[in-house]
């Protein structure tokens, strides 16, 4: 059997506020093709964070390693000078951006002088725009390749299935949109005219349905409607309105910039050493005193109408200085906004439009294959009518969709039941029987290992400390970790109300990790194995340990 | 011997049920019958396991027990008077709970010490320098650190949580703990650290501990006698190693046969239960597992009385004729 997956030496940090954490260190696993392969550890192993890497959604950096996938390395290194580079290259675009503006305001002074000096900020920013471009390239063909192989050559299932799926769509259209991402929706039958004319009359069936179902809320809803009707008819909306919002919006304009300069004050106390903070602190400094300046020193003289009588280029240069101003700082947001609420309805329609009953039928046959009963009527379910187990097979279903090499399980049966466990469980293997698809089942339930998997990796404190074929794991556990998990393990053939031979302690703070056996570390041992990395070895077939001697030492730790 | 016969709760005929409202107004439409007729005895000092898959109605029966919630229907005794004639003060001083989520169940804005001591403060019991050192015992108790009262709840694992939440429950010197899935969230390791202490309490102090949990090898370990519950209803009660050893219903053996075996060498291809439990809702009438396995002497059931019978010493079975052998 080949390698399907190879991760080699893999060491990856996440940098906090405390500076780097190490959260994998040198990980070694490989999945062969058409294998179940879990890995198990406690909370704090890093199986999670190994499996993020790998598919490439982890947002820590990697130092060191590499991963390969069927030939294709998933690893992009950027070199560190380029990486200093780019960076330097954002600094100086934001302050570009903030001179441009700036010097757009300086025009109105000095027009001349201002246009020259908008002309260089301008081409210096979009000097710095195209070289980050240019430096950038190999990364966003890297991310490009990875959007194609994430979902359709390696898929992942998470863990609490509710959070996975998003709640505002169908089952139908969740399932369509993985195969729609990778060209593998069969074509459509229906005419696009036919289509648009039911995305039109949709909302209109929605409305009818919910009157339908409840007819006195229905009734509410049109009674609600006819009064803004009746009201706007009768003339009295603005009265209405002004009434309503003119305390409002003092009361939002005086407590808005009181709540800014309190964000602020934070933010520049721990700022002294981060530019961005710093440039973030000018540019508000800078446009609140602009736009105080406005308020208090133009806007009376507006209303005192000298400014209006004198010149109306005075006035013309106020509503210029306005909009330049405001918009960047405050309409702007709302522009957007509004463009956002505006834009929901196209999109819509728009998701509508691309249903049809070809997709609907592909998307059936999908959820048929993971025995999801009465698929007919599920695809057309919002994720929160189903059970538990129901959406975690619609996961499954969404995952197994374009037909993976590599399926990665995050721990997906932790949040269900023992019987809907073992529905899972089933499936799996006989989607792993059927297709040949390799899957990477992360848990901490020992159970569950035994009864799917084939090889076994057993992960602690960022490291593999035992990789071995499941049957051999069992029989044979070699590191005091293996055997504590195992021993841990309450079975029906233990004794009953016996003392559990629990292991001690929990996993370490990931910043406090010892060089040498970190298991030692949690074991309180102290000694030159706390020093010095382990071996890693194949000490049968098949079989890696990680050599720390007094780990492997049978009578050190005995759980019982 | 005969403090262990003494029966400390019993509950009759005990029913809940939460009516579907469509609006603010409206009259229920419908009932969810979370809770549906249920008998049970808990002697003084047993741990009583209760046992079923989501939905089932495990935690509704819990907060029954603790009367967190109205009873619809039937009664429950605690030590011989009935818990909905007893006083606040005096029902949550003898009852406590532990509940599945121990970051949920916690104010975080509270350190350890306020979150031990408010049941203290509240029943007047410590006050001050008494109060610190009263918490400090606590939490030895459950295997903490007395300087770990300063800290609040964001700076522990769940499994500390889960001590610091046994120790607010400990803190009144209860006879009686509902432990609501207290592992359910924990990893193996740290399960097998709580359920320990959880043992070791309990025999030290003497507790009844009612432990509701899903996975059925924990509930085992930990339990005297254990109670099966499906829709609403107990199917199945005996002690712990009998309901094991030789279970009578058939949803029993599903869940029994549903754990996977810590052992690849015993893995054989075993029947898989396959459905959800139906919605509470309508609960099909009979037996409502041989409805969901479609048994074909369902329809035998549908007429009969369905209360549990004793059919060994101790082992309470509800006979029906699809999913029992008697």
């Amino acid at each position: 059997m080949s390698k399907l997956l190879d991760i080699q030496g893999l060491r990856v940090h996440f940098d906090t506020l405390d500076g780097p954490v190490e959260a994998l260190h040198s990980v070694s696993l490989s999945v062969n093709e058409g294998e179940i392969m879990g890995v198990v550890g406690e909370s704090g192993c890093g199986k999670s964070v190994t499996s993020l890497v790998t598919i490439g959604l982890a947002t820590c950096d990697v130092d060191d390693g590499s991963i390969t996938f069927d030939g294709d390395e998933l690893i992009q290194k950027t070199p560190q000078e380029t990486e200093k580079i780019l960076s330097i290259l954002k600094y100086f675009s934001s302050f570009f951006t903030l001179g441009l503006i700036l010097s757009l305001f300086w025009t109105f002074l000095e027009p001349i002088q201002g246009l020259q000096i908008s002309a260089v900020m301008l081409s210096a920013f979009s000097i710095c725009f195209v070289s980050r471009r240019i430096l950038d390239a190999p990364r966003s063909r890297h991310e490009k390749f990875m959007r194609s192989i994430r979902g359709n050559k390696i898929s992942m299932i998470f863990q609490e299935p509710m959070t996975a799926l998003n709640p505002l769509y169908t089952v139908e259209k969740q399932v369509a949109e993985v195969l729609r991402q990778h060209d593998k929706l069969d074509a459509a039958e229906s005419s696009m005219g036919l289509r648009i004319g039911q995305a039109l009359v949709y909302p209109a069936t929605l409305l009818s349905n919910f009157v339908r179902s409840d007819m006195r809320a229905g009734l509410q809803l049109i009674g609600a409607f006819m009064f803004i009707f009746i009201v706007h008819q009768s003339g009295n909306t603005d009265t209405i309105l002004d009434i309503l919002t003119l305390p409002i919006s003092l009361l939002i304009d005086v407590f808005g910039v009181l709540f800014l300069i309190l964000d602020l004050i934070p933010s520049i106390a721990s700022s002294s050493k981060n530019i961005t903070y710093l440039i973030y602190v000018v540019e508000i400094i800078v446009a609140y005193s602009v736009i105080s300046f406005i308020e208090w020193e133009f806007l009376p003289a507006v209303f005192r109408g000298d400014i209006l009588s004198k010149t109306p280029k005075s006035l013309v240069w106020y509503l210029v200085i306005l909009i330049l101003l405001w918009i960047p700082f405050g309409v702007l947001m709302t522009i957007i906004g509004s463009i956002a609420i505006l834009a929901i309805p196209p999109i819509q329609i728009s998701g509508f439009l691309r249903l049809d009953p070809a997709h609907t039928r592909q998307v059936v046959e999908i959820l048929n294959e993971v025995k999801i009963p009465n698929p007919e009527s599920v695809v057309k379910m919002y994720p929160h009518e189903l059970s538990g187990g129901m959406r975690q097979r619609v996961m499954i279903a969404m995952m197994m969709a374009c037909e993976p090499k590599l399926l990665i399980a995050d721990e997906p049966t932790t949040a269900l039941d023992v019987t809907i466990q073992a529905q899972i469980l089933k499936l799996m293997k006989d989607l792993r029987d059927r297709e040949g698809t390799a899957i990477m089942m992360i848990t901490h339930d020992l159970g569950v290992i035994a009864e799917t998997c084939d090889t076994v990796t057993v992960m602690y404190a960022g490291r593999v400390v035992e990789t071995a074929s499941v049957t051999e794991l069992f029989a044979n556990p070699k590191h005091a970790y293996t055997r504590g998990l195992i021993a841990c393990t309450p079975s029906l053939s233990s004794e009953r109300k016996s003392i559990l031979p629990a292991i001690p302690g929990q996993v370490a703070n990931p910043s406090d990790f010892v060089e040498g056996c970190r298991f030692c570390q949690r074991m309180e041992r102290t000694g030159e194995t706390l020093l010095k990395i382990p071996d890693y070895k194949e000490i049968s077939p098949g079989h890696w340990v990680e050599m720390c001697p007094i780990c492997l030492d049978e009578n050190e730790d005995r759980w019982e | 011997m005969s403090d262990q016969e003494e029966i400390l709760i019993e509950a009759k005929n005990l029913k809940k049920y939460f009516p579907i409202k469509s609006g603010m107004f409206s009259s229920a439409k419908a009932h969810v019958r979370a809770v549906d007729g249920v008998d049970f005895t808990i002697k003084r000092g047993e741990v009583f396991g209760v046992v079923g898959e989501s939905g089932c109605g495990k935690t509704t029966l819990g907060r029954l027990i603790l009367r967190l919630i109205p009873i619809t229907e039937g009664t429950i005794h605690y030590s011989g008077s009935n818990i909905q004639n007893m006083k606040n003060t005096e029902l949550r001083r003898k009852m406590q709970i532990v509940f599945q989520d121990p970051g949920g169940s916690m104010n975080p804005r509270m350190s350890v010490r306020s979150i031990i001591g408010e049941p203290l403060i509240v029943n007047g019991l410590a006050d001050g320098a008494e109060l610190t050192k009263k918490v400090g015992e606590l939490l030895e108790i459950v295997g903490l650190k007395s300087n770990h009262m300063t800290r609040f709840p964001h700076e522990f694992s769940g499994g500390q949580k889960q001590r610091i939440a046994l120790a607010r429950a400990l803190s009144l010197d209860p006879e009686f703990i509902l432990l609501d899935e207290p592992t359910s969230a924990l990893d193996v390791s740290v399960q097998a650290q709580v359920l320990n202490l959880l043992q070791a309490i309990q025999k030290e102090r003497s507790l009844t501990f009612v432990f509701i949990a899903h996975d059925l090898a924990v509930v085992r370990h930990i339990s005297d006698r254990v109670a099966v519950m499906y829709l609403g209803k107990i199917v199945e009660m005996a002690d712990a190693d009998e309901i094991y050893n030789n279970p009578k219903h058939a949803y029993t053996k599903a869940l029994i046969s549903a754990i996977p075996k810590p052992d690849p060498s015993s893995v054989v291809d075993r029947e898989v239960l396959s459905g959800d439990v139906p919605s509470p809702v309508n609960p099909p009438p009979g037996c409502a597992f041989g409805h969901r396995v479609n048994h074909p002497k369902y329809p035998d059931s549908i007429d009969l009385d369905l209360s549990l019978v004793e059919v060994e010493p101790n082992h309470w079975v509800q006979p029906c004729p699809c999913c029992t052998e008697i």
